[in-house]
């Protein structure tokens, strides 16, 4: 039985293999998942030293700034790089467009900077050509140029009769035409593989590495189905090809375009500017934390001069000035974490509507999947925001910390005009080690494995759905 | 005459035909729809964020009674409107900002920020104009093209119709000419009724509808070549399919690539670093180190520069610039390379139609990287004319007045770029 499965199988191969344009078009698209993979993981295997690098050396040159006043340390501010996890050589998603670098200082939260999309040349077309965007966009094509005429063709060839007479059911030659597609599509897989192994030595996250092999197999699966489908409801080779290339530009063109344009109808979300603008008026209710004289802290001072009974601010045993700068810091950015969430959240939610048109079209599916799986996708992209403003917000109260409890009072209200006074204000270096190493992972493989599992089962519900009426159309194939 | 009527009542009942047109029509539509919303929103954001501006700036104005912290706290909001003809193509306005608000400190730090939409959204692209009839409009006519022979071959009327033909050829090239002409339609009419509704000019619609008909036409011609291999239907469309994977996707990537590593930039990351050390440096150096390196670009503040107290306004916007000025090498570096890669992206896109007809309509809807750049340039003066109405201001010492304070320049009553 099986056997007969596998000699129909074979035979489809060997007739692939005598073709000159199916044999040009396996070559060429062999060659195309080579190139974009190797290109995309040479690019992106440079951008992981070249950030690391850049990480460390902004950690060792705060570290070594000279004695001075804390609160110059947090104006200086620090830098830290996103650097593109071991699945990015597959699918860079959004790095390409969410900038690199982050600069982190007091008082604010800064956008990331130098978004490689904006220094690029501009030639239309795709972003950039990733092995992830060759295998969502292109493989399927080779699938349809190889595929659509599975069942046409021995029909148009008249040897679909003598099959049939030959004792082959209908399902049989369904379960082989489907056994040969998908034989060659999972032979594609290989450089993916290869490279989804490499990212295995790199973080050893075997979940995640086998879930894009995984999701992209389902996918390829998909189509394959869905070319059998097509090439067996319809009588000619020609209308086959022209409803598969059409099933393709929907798909692979249309939907994930409308997908955002209807996310970001569905769920406006203010930009960085207005939410910044929009937070002014809240931020000067706070206080600013350079101006110890504001009503509110006018407020703290006699709280704090109460508590300690003292008359003076030089009598407390910390400094006012470091309190104040410590409370405005907290109070700032409990305002900014709150308006940066529900940005964030506005974000989630369109990215959700998008993802949802994964039941429309396979390539939504995939490409959200592949992402969440790479751990380059826009949650990973929020938790490095989130993880990069703990760092900020830690390394600044710190600061503020050492502002507080070992800066003089007198000192610090002299030091614009008092030499000796600003020397004294110089706090020692030792200091600055409140700053952490920032060491951003994206999450472990199962959490993305489980991000993934709308995608996953979009395609498991699109595979069933196509093989059903495959097979159901199958059982009665006539010559 | 009669030839092209008949060809006209094939094509008007030709299911398969008249599904592509349909197609065609329906994106086209929703493109124009869709770019016409954006350009709407995109207005409507740009005047909330004035009167925000306004008001912010007004709410600044009582808390700060002096030219330094005034320069310190105001922040001015820059921002580049879209063109009347913008909802054809949105380019680069996806990626890069077209909003950026500034203050007088350092540029450096505040010029490459991003405000960017959702990562996601840049990540797959719109579905304007410029896509449809970039990237779609290929494939439709090769759909409706690939066949025009070899169904007629296939069916083994060919040599027949061949025959009674007034000339050899005269059926197939009418009868491609109509569906080319008639998807030409299916894009250039929704496109003119969007210009119209958007008050576009008509000299953007004309030359825009021209280079839609030139690149159909370009397409046209290479299913013609195609045509003459005298191959099957679906060979003929796996080929072309292949034609449009080649010159529509394959090109452009290689090209962008070519263009990077043929025109490196300075690292991003390097750039700000160097920004921050020389404005943070300046804390520990002499203050006359600063000064001095101050007046070498401004000679008329050489006799202000005196500094007696351990922090002075005037020296803390002269180390801004200056620090400005230790970076200026590399931000020039950046700037000239990514002119530079546009030069050359701008010559290389005449290797593949697509990225030429994407490049062309980005221009003439005034949102390519070149409008980008000149965005970026045009916060550069504003940045300069902002800090020119403050060091007088800084270095006499002069007094805040309301009066004073009145003349400070405003983004809106710069002179714009004559668009």
């Amino acid at each position: 039985m099986m056997s007969g499965l596998l000699s129909i199988a074979r035979a489809e191969w060997q007739f692939w293999l005598r073709s000159r344009l199916a044999v040009g078009a396996l070559l060429i698209f062999a060659l195309l998942l080579v190139a974009t993979s190797l290109v995309t993981a040479l690019r992106m295997s440079n951008a992981q030293h070249e950030r690391a690098h850049q990480q460390t050396a902004a950690e060792e040159t705060f570290l070594s700034q000279p004695d001075r006043h804390p609160h110059r340390m947090v104006h200086y501010g620090h830098y830290v790089f996103r650097i593109p996890p071991p699945l990015s050589i597959i699918d860079p998603g959004v790095d390409s467009v969410t900038g690199q670098s982050m600069f982190l200082e007091g008082h604010r939260q800064n956008t990331a900077m130098f978004a490689d999309a904006r220094a690029s040349a501009e030639l239309g077309g795709f972003e950039t050509l990733t092995a992830a965007l060759a295998y969502q966009l292109f493989l399927p094509l080779l699938l349809i140029a190889i595929g659509h005429g599975l069942i046409i063709r021995e029909r148009e060839e008249n040897t679909l009769a003598p099959l049939l007479a030959h004792g082959v059911t209908g399902i049989q030659l369904y379960f082989a035409k489907w056994m040969a597609l998908a034989g060659a599509s999972l032979a594609m897989l290989l450089p993916l593989a290869v490279m989804c192994a490499y990212a295995f030595f790199q973080d050893s996250a075997p979940l995640a590495s086998a879930g894009v092999i995984g999701i992209y197999a389902l996918y390829l699966l998909v189509w394959c189905s869905l070319i059998l489908l097509v090439s067996s409801v319809v009588r000619s080779r020609s209308l086959s090809l022209g409803i598969l290339a059409l099933v393709w530009l929907s798909a692979a063109l249309i939907v994930p375009r409308i997908a955002v344009e209807s996310a970001s109808s569905a769920v406006p979300a203010p930009g960085k500017l207005e939410t910044d603008y929009n937070m002014q008026a809240e931020l000067r209710e706070v206080g600013d934390g350079h101006d110890a004289g504001t009503p509110r802290f006018l407020q703290l001072q006699a709280d704090l001069l109460a508590e300690y009974d003292a008359t003076r601010l030089e009598d407390l045993p910390v400094n006012f000035r470091g309190v104040v700068a410590q409370v405005a810091e907290a109070d700032l950015t409990e305002v900014m974490n709150r308006h940066a969430d529900a940005r964030m959240a506005l974000e989630a939610d369109q990215a959700r509507i998008a993802a949802s048109f994964g039941w429309l079209s396979p390539v939504v599916a995939v490409s959200a999947g592949s992402r969440a799986l790479a751990g380059t996708d826009l949650a990973t992209h929020h938790q490095f925001l989130r993880k990069a403003e703990a760092v900020r917000f830690d390394f600044v109260q710190g600061l503020n910390r050492v502002h507080t409890e070992q800066l003089a009072y007198s000192d610090d209200i002299n030091r614009s005009t008092d030499a000796e006074a600003e020397r004294r204000a110089r706090m020692s270096a030792d200091n600055w080690n409140v700053l952490d190493q920032f060491v951003f992972k994206p999450d472990a493989g199962g959490e993305r494995l489980a991000r993934a599992y709308q995608p996953f089962a979009m395609l498991i519900a699109w595979l069933l759905v196509l093989s059903a009426i495959g097979i159901r159309i199958a059982r009665r194939v006539q010559p | 005459m009669t030839g092209t009527m008949r060809e006209l009542q094939f094509l008007a009942k030709d299911r398969a035909v008249l599904l592509w047109l349909g197609i065609a029509l329906l994106v086209t539509g929703l493109s124009v729809l869709l770019g016409l919303g954006e350009v709407a929103s995109e207005r409507a954001i740009i005047s909330e964020l004035i009167d925000i501006d306004r008001a912010e700036r007004e709410a600044q104005r009582e808390l700060h009674r002096d030219w330094g912290s005034t320069a310190y706290y105001t922040f001015h909001l820059t921002y580049d409107a879209p063109s009347d003809f913008a909802f054809a193509a949105l380019g680069m306005r996806d990626t890069s900002p077209w909003k950026h608000s500034i203050r007088a400190l350092a540029l450096e730090g505040q010029i490459y920020e991003t405000d960017a939409d959702n990562p996601d959204f840049a990540l797959i692209g719109r579905f304007d104009f410029a896509f449809v009839a970039a990237m779609l409009a290929p494939l439709l006519l090769i759909l409706l093209l690939h066949d025009v022979r070899s169904r007629e071959r296939a069916a083994g009327r060919y040599e027949l119709l061949s025959a009674v033909a007034a000339s050899p050829g005269s059926p197939w090239l009418v009868r491609a000419a109509l569906r080319a002409v008639a998807l030409a339609l299916c894009l250039i009419v929704p496109l003119v009724a969007g210009g119209m509704l958007a008050d576009a000019g008509a000299s953007e619609l004309v030359l825009a509808s021209l280079i839609v008909a030139l690149h159909i036409g370009f397409w046209w011609g290479v299913c013609a070549l195609v045509d003459r291999f005298c191959w099957s239907s679906p060979v003929n469309l796996t080929a072309l399919i292949g034609a449009w994977l080649a010159l529509a996707v394959i090109a452009p990537a290689v090209m962008r690539s070519a263009v990077e590593s043929a025109t490196r930039l300075p690292d991003g990351g390097e750039l700000m670093l160097v920004q921050r050390e020389a404005v943070n440096d300046a804390w520990d150096l002499p203050k006359s180190a600063t000064m001095e390196a101050f007046v070498e670009r401004h000679p008329q503040w050489a006799a202000y520069t005196e500094v007696s107290q351990p922090f002075e306004w005037k020296w803390y916007y002269a180390f801004q610039q200056v620090g400005d000025q230790t970076v200026e090498p590399l931000s020039h570096a950046y700037r000239e390379g990514r002119i530079r890669r546009d030069e050359l992206a701008a010559k290389l896109a005449w290797f593949s139609p697509p990225t030429l007809v994407t490049r062309i309509l980005q221009d003439i809807a005034g949102t390519s990287m070149k409008d980008s750049l000149d965005y970026e340039q045009r916060v550069r003066d504003f940045h300069a004319v902002l800090r020119d109405y403050y060091y007088p201001r800084l270095f006499r010492d002069e007094a805040f007045t309301d009066e004073s304070l009145g003349e400070r320049p405003e983004w809106s009553t710069l002179p714009s770029p004559g668009r």
